[in-house]
């Protein structure tokens, strides 16, 4: 478990002094995959790197698994770490050493003994699937490929936390999801807590259980990230998510629209389909879709619909109602012309 | 006659022994340069702002000596620093004095080198290392020096090469070598031969020097 307690982080330039993290307060559950979410520059990775303290907050507490990092002495701080793994966008990795050898450097750290270490190396490459690269260097690795050697070494010392620092931003969109596939697979079966930092949305709905939202050094929003896609309450949450569900209708096609207009979301287990055909049945309204999708976050469906409702006013006032008592969220996008 | 043959022949038990002290000044400064430079200029850099081994007054002090002793003219050097030579290994003139002399201006100057190769090292993976909980003595040896080696084996090259015409210099205070057989025939009796031949000699010197240093640059570089 990570406890952050009002983290703050002021970087000092020669003119003035720049906030990074501004009073930062989360709690990351032991086991989770917390996702950080923002734009360059909102301070997501200054607190990701306060986390192990590759930068000193100036005020707060990190305590991870009940360690409070900042109140240990640099040799301490070092033993810490061993248990805190991390990856980085650009790899990292030693270009003069092979890929065994990064690995082993990240198992002397913590002293492992010598007779254990081809077997650790060996049982690291399997899980990271390169084991045929064993003696090869960096160089000669595609960026996935690179990513998995990072993710190996980060993991050599069984760590209970892994912190990735935009890890999928250098990579393509195929290679992006192995690696979240192997970073779900890596929380899953070893239980390490991830912390992740991204700008796409896509890598948060794939693979997190919660997420927090930062601006100027801020989080403006933090919570389970179904209920935060199915219901974002900031804006700048709700322009996130929109790069993944977006259900804008365009202009021109609204113009020509002179019904109702209403935004229908299913959450989870609500049969979708039924509600609004009973509706459709039950009251005198006719309903004809201008956009729809259905998203599988955390396994779980969400629908989003875009519908004219035409008909009697009253009518389409009590079909609405009837939505909404069956727990579906209904929202007036535009009266009837 | 400007190039006579037979002068040569006749200077070749000179010129060989100017040629071996030449070598043996070199090769002790450049000794000594890596003995003390490396580590120094190791200091240098991890002792610098931001680095894992931050420490302002060892890396101010250290500047500090390394800038005197790099601002002194190396002719002006070996002068002033008899005494010193002098307590060191006896006397002031000679190949060895000389390299008394030749190792004290190599040590700053390749001090600095080495820094400046380590400064090109991506921070991202010092970093890299310190998440991983590498000891400051794990990230020097098994980081650093793995990724600026081949920058520093060009470092050593220009150290020598440098040394090559310090070594001349040497010549001029009786520090033998080379530059001593240039400085008395050359100079003093006007022996163009020699001259030509010292430049010669030199020139493929320094030719040979950068051509080992480039090979060995590119052969250990793995990326």
């Amino acid at each position: 478990m990570i406890q952050i307690e009002n983290l703050t982080k002021v970087y000092q330039t020669k003119d003035r002094d720049v906030i990074g993290v501004d009073n930062v307060s989360l709690t990351i559950n032991e086991g989770e995959i917390f996702g950080i979410v923002g734009y360059s520059g909102a301070g997501k990775s200054s607190l990701l790197r306060c986390i192990n303290l590759l930068e000193r907050p100036t005020k707060g507490r990190i305590l991870v698994d009940g360690l409070d990092l900042m109140s240990l002495n640099a040799n301490n701080l070092r033993k810490a770490r061993l248990k805190i793994g991390m990856i980085f966008q650009h790899f990292h990795l030693i270009s003069q050493k092979t890929v065994a050898e990064n690995i082993i450097f990240a198992l002397r750290a913590a002293s492992t003994p010598a007779k254990e270490i081809d077997q650790r190396v060996e049982e690291l490459l399997d899980m990271v699937d390169l084991a045929d690269k064993k003696d090869v260097f960096p160089a000669q690795l595609s960026g996935g490929q690179k990513q998995r050697v990072g993710i190996a070494r980060a993991l050599a010392n069984e760590p209970s936390v892994l912190l990735c620092d935009e890890a999928t931003s250098a990579l393509d969109p195929n290679t992006t999801s192995s690696i979240l596939k192997l970073l779900k697979k890596i929380n899953r079966e070893l239980n390490i807590t991830i912390v992740l930092i991204t700008h796409e949305m896509n890598v948060v709905k794939e693979i997190c259980d919660r997420m927090a939202i930062m601006q100027d050094g801020k989080v403006v929003e933090s919570g389970n990230v179904y209920d935060i896609f199915s219901a974002p309450k900031n804006d700048l949450t709700k322009t996130f998510i929109k790069d993944v569900v977006n259900i804008d209708v365009p202009e021109e096609m609204l113009q020509k629209c002179t019904g109702q207009i209403v935004k229908i979301t299913f959450r989870g287990d609500i049969a979708g389909e039924s509600v609004i055909s009973d509706m459709i049945q039950t009251f005198d309204v006719k309903g004809n879709f201008l956009h729809g999708l259905i998203e599988y976050i955390q396994e779980r469906p969400l629908g989003m619909f875009v519908m004219e409702m035409k008909g009697d006013k009253t009518e389409i006032d009590k079909a609405i109602d009837y939505m909404s008592s069956q727990q579906v969220d209904v929202e007036v996008i535009r009266d009837v012309i | 006659m400007l190039f006579d043959v037979d002068r040569i022949v006749e200077l070749l038990p000179e010129m060989t022994q100017a040629f071996g002290e030449t070598i043996y000044m070199i090769g002790i400064a450049l000794l000594v340069a890596l003995i003390i430079g490396l580590p120094l200029g190791i200091i240098l850099f991890v002792t610098d702002k931001g680095l894992f081994l931050e420490n302002k007054p060892i890396k101010s002090v250290l500047g500090f000596v390394v800038n005197v002793i790099r601002s002194i003219p190396f002719i002006i050097l070996m002068v002033a620093i008899t005494p010193f030579t002098k307590l060191i290994v006896g006397n002031s003139i000679g190949p060895t004095a000389a390299s008394v002399a030749l190792s004290v201006a190599a040590i700053p100057f390749f001090a600095r080198i080495v820094e400046t190769s380590l400064r090109e090292i991506d921070k991202g993976v010092i970093e890299a290392a310190i998440a991983v909980g590498a000891t400051p003595w794990m990230i020097i040896k098994d980081v650093l020096l793995p990724e600026a080696k081949s920058s520093i084996i060009q470092g050593i090259t220009l150290t020598v090469i440098s040394l090559v015409a310090y070594s001349a210099m040497a010549g001029f205070v009786g520090g033998g070598g080379i530059g001593d057989l240039a400085i008395r025939f050359g100079y003093y009796r006007y022996d163009n031969t020699i001259m030509i031949l010292t430049v010669v000699i030199l020139l493929l010197l320094v030719q040979i020097f950068q051509w080992i240093g480039d090979k060995a640059a590119k052969a250990v570089d793995k990326s």
